[in-house]
């Protein structure tokens, strides 16, 4: 009795802590399925576009001074001043602001547009400083004054009248869509139950924000993320401009396609500080030149040919 | 079975355990009793010592052959990954199309992270760390891929290239370095906490070794009360070998706390602290890239790299070498920052990234290359002396188990004539 016990106790012992190994525990991973940084789902209003002024009234150009010759004291004399005129542009929107791969330079019709107003100042297009800008960026560059004038696909709205001031439209582009291929989105309408992208800050995403029924909407940085994004698989569709679509389309033609009327019109200006009115006159005398002399015409087909027939530059309008 | 009451003792054994108990008052009872209790602590003693000490080797040789190795390459796995982003990011400012040299910084970089991933997975001990190490590894392929994604891209002049470029970079930077951050962080703790398990004194076996000397103190006082003769020849032997033992262990102690203390002050802490330092100039050469990246306005990349050029230049304070090698980065970093500012982009773009020796690339792989090596120096360092700590205790546990037995033996040696003249 008592030596049976024993022996179990003794067995006992001499198993304890020695059973069948536990299995190590396998570790598990999520899938990784990276979005461009910065990406989010916008689920609160972006400020909308409200149409309470006329935002396409600029002010009237005076007499324009000759390159090389401002008037002291102006704006325009400091930045001769300094050597460069500062012109915040984008790096990624092709057509009109990107950075060729090849040769590490930013071209696109805007940054032309840069060139020549610093032709204008300077009698010299390559006294330019150009600031790469996010659309985010573009009210607080000029009100910092880190840059002289804004040219990055700066659609004129009167919300943005209130914080800076434009020059005359340059260009209207068209709110259009650019959907997959096999998305079966063909006008505003089928965005409904859909992922569209857009860039944060833009009126592009004030617009789709009232569609209704509402799109699931992807907030990014560039425009070249929502076609990451795409790409990816995360988004069904881009909502902006034409212009900047084509740009995009042109980077995978094979899988994308423009579609859809105008959901609105854009218009492009010059953003200037607002309390640099000598500087948006000047801008002004400076585009309405472009108009007359061809220039205008010029940068179109050098830039924009690709995407339409020259529509020929916008009426200017002013206020006074 | 019968429902026998276990605790029923038979009339004999009551019988024998009175005998035992009458054994006990007798003189012969006495010494046979002290022998048996002294002798028996001694080798219950040296088998507790034995097996502490044999631990804290044991705790050292964990040190050498697993925390250690695996701190080191957790440490290699965030260098890596920090420098496959910075090549990519490289090569993408250079325009488009790679350079040879370029490429194959990338791949040399994207190699030392299989590698050091493949040593760390072999060394993460908790599950924890080894989702952590997956996911990284998850992650490193997606990262690769986007980078891939951003060069067919930039082959055609595509803008987009760009885009897969800062998604693969803020995949990095947001993601995969701030978790190999807390991998090699959690590896260094473990490391240290090793460290001074190495050094702390084998209290239990020292209380019982202190305990021994008790009971021969006792011992040897009650014999002289029974036996009224001079203290025992063979316990006097038991207490000397006892106290022999524990200045043995506390010197052979001290030598290796020591060697510890040099280990984390010299291995650990200046490992962290260069590891460290590692990290800043990395995170400061990328926030240099990406200044010429975004290209737009830079006082807040300007602020981040005075911050962590600082923070790096105070780690380094006691390296002169070092200190003036950052310095000349800094100075060439300066000069990009003007030129960038004067409105010359290409100009900027070279100090930044060209060949010259002067430029910011050469001076920031200097930097790099010497706080490499420093690294690889302190690891020796470490790993000597952590080895050294181990030495200092190599024989103590056998020694220790060995001069107890003897202790006891000398204990029973001592007694058996006094008992033999009662038999």
């Amino acid at each position: 009795m008592k030596a049976r016990l024993a022996a179990a106790l003794l067995a006992l012992a001499v198993t304890a802590g020695c059973g069948a190994p536990e299995s190590p525990t396998s570790v598990t991973v999520t899938p990784v399925d990276a979005m461009p940084g910065g990406a989010q789902e916008v689920t609160t209003a972006p400020t909308a576009a409200t149409a309470d002024c006329d935002r396409e009234a600029s002010l009237r150009p005076g007499p324009q001074p000759a390159p090389g010759a401002m008037p002291p004291g102006s704006t325009m004399a400091n930045i001769v001043a300094r050597g460069r005129l500062v012109v915040g542009v984008d790096q990624s929107t092709n057509l009109f602001g990107s950075r060729n791969p090849a040769t590490g330079q930013l071209e696109g019709f805007d940054v032309d547009l840069a060139r020549e107003l610093a032709r204008s100042i300077f009698g010299d297009p390559n006294r330019v400083d150009l600031r790469v800008v996010t659309a985010a960026q573009r009210e607080t560059a000029l009100q910092e004054g880190q840059v002289d004038l804004v040219v990055r696909t700066y659609s004129i709205t009167c919300d943005r009248k209130k914080k800076v001031a434009f020059s005359t439209p340059y260009y209207v582009a068209k709110q259009r869509i650019l959907a997959t291929k096999d998305s079966g989105i063909r006008t505003a309408a089928d965005l409904s139950g859909k992922r569209v992208c857009a860039v944060k800050g833009t009126t592009s995403l004030a617009t789709l924000y009232t569609l209704n029924p509402r799109p699931t909407l992807y907030g990014v940085g560039q425009w070249t993320d929502c076609l990451v994004m795409v790409q990816q698989g995360q988004v069904d569709a881009i909502s902006t401009d034409d212009v900047v679509l084509s740009g995009l389309l042109a980077q995978d033609r094979n899988n994308l396609e423009l579609v859809g009327a105008s959901i609105g019109d854009e218009p492009y200006g010059v953003g200037v500080k607002l309390e640099n009115e000598d500087l948006v006159r000047f801008v002004n005398g400076a585009l309405a030149q472009m108009r007359e002399d061809g220039t205008w015409e010029r940068l179109y087909q050098a830039n924009l040919q690709q995407v339409a027939p020259s529509p020929g530059p916008p009426i200017a309008r002013y206020q006074d | 079975m019968t429902t026998t009451p276990v605790l029923h003792t038979t009339p004999d054994a009551r019988a024998s355990a009175g005998w035992l108990r009458r054994f006990a008052r007798t003189t012969p009872g006495v010494i046979g009793l002290v022998a048996v209790v002294v002798a028996a602590s001694c080798v219950i003693a040296g088998v507790v010592v034995g097996g502490q000490l044999d631990s804290r080797i044991a705790t050292a040789d964990r040190v050498l052959d697993h925390s250690e190795p695996f701190a080191y390459s957790a440490q290699k796995l965030y260098a890596a990954l920090s420098a496959a982003d910075a090549a990519a990011a490289t090569e993408y400012l250079s325009g488009g199309l790679e350079t040879a040299p370029m490429r194959a910084r990338y791949q040399q970089a994207l190699a030392d992270a299989a590698e050091a991933l493949s040593d760390a997975t072999l060394g993460a001990g908790d599950a924890q760390t080894r989702t952590a190490l997956a996911q990284i590894s998850a992650e490193l392929a997606a990262y690769t891929g986007q980078v891939e994604s951003a060069r067919a891209n930039n082959r055609q002049g595509f803008a987009v290239g760009a885009a897969y470029f800062r998604e693969a970079s803020s995949s990095m930077q947001t993601s995969m370095l701030p978790s190999a951050e807390r991998v090699y962080t959690g590896a260094l703790a473990a490391v240290d906490e090793d460290q001074r398990t190495v050094a702390t004194l084998p209290w239990a076996g020292l209380v019982l070794l202190a305990i021994v000397l008790v009971l021969v103190v006792v011992g040897s006082s009650v014999l002289v009360g029974r036996t009224n003769r001079q203290f025992n020849r063979g316990l006097v032997a038991t207490a000397v070998v006892v106290a022999l033992v524990i200045g043995w262990i506390v010197v052979a102690n001290g030598f290796a706390a020591h060697s510890v203390e040099l280990s984390r002050r010299d291995g650990t802490q200046r490992f962290e602290e260069l590891a460290d330092a590692r990290v800043l100039a990395q995170k400061a050469r990328t926030e240099e890239t990406l200044q010429l990246i975004s290209r737009g306005d830079i006082t807040a990349g300007e602020k981040s790299f005075g911050d962590r050029v600082e923070e790096l230049t105070g780690l380094l304070h006691d390296d002169p070498v070092a200190s003036d090698l950052v310095a000349a980065w800094t100075a060439s970093h300066r000069r990009q920052v003007e030129l960038y500012q004067g409105g010359d982009y290409p100009g900027a773009l070279a100090q930044a990234i060209g060949p010259d020796p002067g430029g910011s690339a050469a001076r920031f792989a200097a930097v790099e290359t010497k706080l490499n090596d420093a690294i690889e120096q302190t690891r020796t360092t470490l790993r000597d002396d952590v080895a050294a700590a181990g030495t200092r205790l190599s024989f103590s546990p056998t020694g220790t188990l060995v001069l107890m037995v003897i202790a006891a033996a000398a204990a029973v040696a001592g007694l058996w004539p006094r008992l033999k003249e009662f038999l």
